[in-house]
């Protein structure tokens, strides 16, 4: 079969698809990888050779120098890993006079480095974006209050007490990690802004890649394109696409957080339902969980005849909440490998104590 | 004439990989060099379906030096592939951030801005439509066409390295391709028409 050849180059070749290989197979990969080796084989050129043919006063010099040096280092980063837990961020000021702890940022003053502990705070004319290398950049907008809880190796977490976020993250998933007021954001690979009122209400819109969203147990996954909201006291509601229609939009909102008797919550449910469209499978998903025992089945129905389940994935399964089944639905959704959240969100499921 | 099957993955490979993603991890570089071996494509096309053409084997170097610096912090090894994908991706979102506007990121790139790495011949000029074609298709469907079609790769393969199901792999690749035949019809009668 034609398909066969677009899966795995077997069967009867398809002329139309022999030919877009030939055409873009000019892009393909071709470069030789780096010397990895030869790094390896550098390192070992400067290690100390025939040290034991050395006259055996030269022999005790050496390992007492060894010794005392060693003593010094271990010393000097103790002391340096007390008082300096990670790199700063660089503080750029883009409009007005944002103010970092007591130290306000002018037109002509250059840029600042936020500490941890210390806040970023934008009044309602000041911009300013914050950036570490190896991590990402935050652009912040006006009326925020942005603070670093931590930041050591691996583990960049910002509080976000109120006001709006642009975040672009290339560090590898996991590492960076945004508390608010109702819920932590765990970015898992992405472009995202975070937004958080007064009350600490909140908002998260993903423009690329993922994030995940959690508090007191309730997760939410936040794929490109998709947004959710969140409560203090709450947590995550359910996510959905712009794309919805407002009936469901307006439905999902009033049976996330708004209190309803049995019947009314009933009518909530019938119209996500019956509302969902293929895009929505992204939000039937989510309530799988958040649903009761007794609704679980017609969600479960809704969302099989909008996304098949994969192979392995059973009806029962899903209704007792089997966590590998779930899993695997997700994936095969095709937003974002569960894997990664499931292996990062441990180490930042609770708000850091620190954060307010 | 009929091809065999691309690359079909020997059972044994997944123990082999994690062995090597073991060793690598612990500083073994002719490993890793390995590993670049096997994921160079992948990380090539998956930076081809986002960023410009020129700037992609610079980016490749740029994700292998990221992934050696924090290879230590993937637990899992089974799960390398879909660890680079996500280093990788998020390396092309940083470019794409710092060269297009904010309201335009989440759209398409144009199929006239594609460009190639020569474009002195009509069967480059060609390929550089097809790909700027392949490039304006939504996110979930030119990744596994660049990896098809661009890098050679089995769906099999693809979805092995990426850590995706074989189920959304070979739906993507059948949905995208059939939008991409759609869309070169378009454009062939939209130069027919000019």
């Amino acid at each position: 079969m034609k398909d066969d050849y677009l899966w795995d180059g077997s069967g009867e070749p398809d002329p139309e698809v022999q030919k877009l290989e030939e055409a873009l197979g000019r892009y393909r990969q071709n470069q030789p990888a780096p010397k990895f080796d030869e790094i390896t084989q550098t390192h070992k050129a400067k290690r100390p050779r025939n040290f034991f043919n050395w006259r055996w006063e030269y022999q005790l010099s050496a390992v007492a120098a060894s010794l005392l040096l060693a003593v010094t280092v271990f010393l000097f980063m103790r002391q340096r890993s007390r008082g300096n837990p990670g790199p700063s961020w660089d503080v750029v000021r883009l409009e007005g006079a944002p103010r970092v702890g007591w130290h306000s940022l002018g037109e002509k003053s250059g840029p600042g480095k936020l500490g941890i502990g210390q806040t970023l705070v934008t009044d309602s004319t000041s911009r300013a974006s914050i950036t570490l290398d190896e991590t990402g950049r935050v652009e912040v907008d006006p009326g925020s209050r942005l603070r670093l809880v931590t930041n050591g190796p691996g583990r960049k977490r910002l509080s976000l007490e109120r006001g709006t976020i642009h975040a672009v993250i290339w560090a590898p998933p996991g590492q960076f990690v945004v508390d608010t007021p109702s819920a932590v954001a765990v970015d898992l690979g992405c472009i995202y802004t975070l937004h958080v009122d007064d009350s600490g209400t909140g908002l998260l819109r993903t423009t690329m890649g993922w994030v995940g969203f959690k508090l007191n147990g309730h997760e939410s996954f936040i794929p490109a394109g998709a947004i959710c909201q969140t409560r203090p006291r709450i947590g995550p509601g359910t996510p959905y696409f712009e794309s919805a229609s407002e009936s469901f939009r307006s439905a999902l909102s009033r049976f996330d957080f708004e209190s309803h008797t049995p019947a009314e919550r009933n009518a909530l449910l019938g119209i996500l339902l019956v509302d969902a469209r293929k895009d929505d499978a992204l939000t039937l998903w989510h309530l799988l969980s958040r649903v009761s025992d007794a609704d679980r089945p017609v969600v479960y129905d809704r969302l099989a005849s909008l996304a098949a389940p994969p192979a392995g994935v059973t009806r029962e399964g899903i209704l007792r909440l089997d966590r590998s089944m779930l899993d695997a639905w997700w994936n095969a959704l095709g937003f974002g490998d569960i894997y990664l959240w499931r292996t990062y969100e441990r180490d930042w499921s609770q708000p850091s104590r620190n954060a307010k | 004439m009929e091809r065999q099957a691309v690359i079909a993955l020997p059972a044994g490979e997944s123990r082999e990989e994690d062995s090597l993603v073991s060793a690598a991890r612990n500083g073994d570089r002719a490993a890793f060099g390995c590993l670049y071996d096997r994921y160079a494509r992948m990380v090539h096309g998956i930076l081809l379906a986002r960023v410009p053409p020129r700037e992609v084997d610079d980016l490749v170097q740029e994700v292998f030096l990221l992934a050696l610096r924090q290879l230590h912090g993937l637990r899992e090894v089974s799960r390398f592939g879909a660890w680079l994908g996500t280093i990788t991706r998020n390396r092309a979102n940083d470019y794409f951030r710092k060269t297009i506007p904010d309201e335009k990121v989440t759209e398409p790139v144009d199929e006239n801005h594609a460009e190639s790495r020569t474009t002195n011949s009509t069967a480059d000029q060609e390929a550089a439509m097809i790909l700027g074609v392949v490039r304006g298709l939504p996110e979930a469907y030119r990744e596994p066409l660049i990896l098809r079609l661009v890098e050679g790769m089995t769906g099999p393969e693809i979805a092995a390295r990426t850590g995706l199901t074989h189920g959304s792999v070979r739906v993507n690749l059948y949905r995208g391709m059939q939008m991409l035949r759609e869309k070169l019809a378009e454009s062939a009668k939209g130069a027919s028409l000019a």
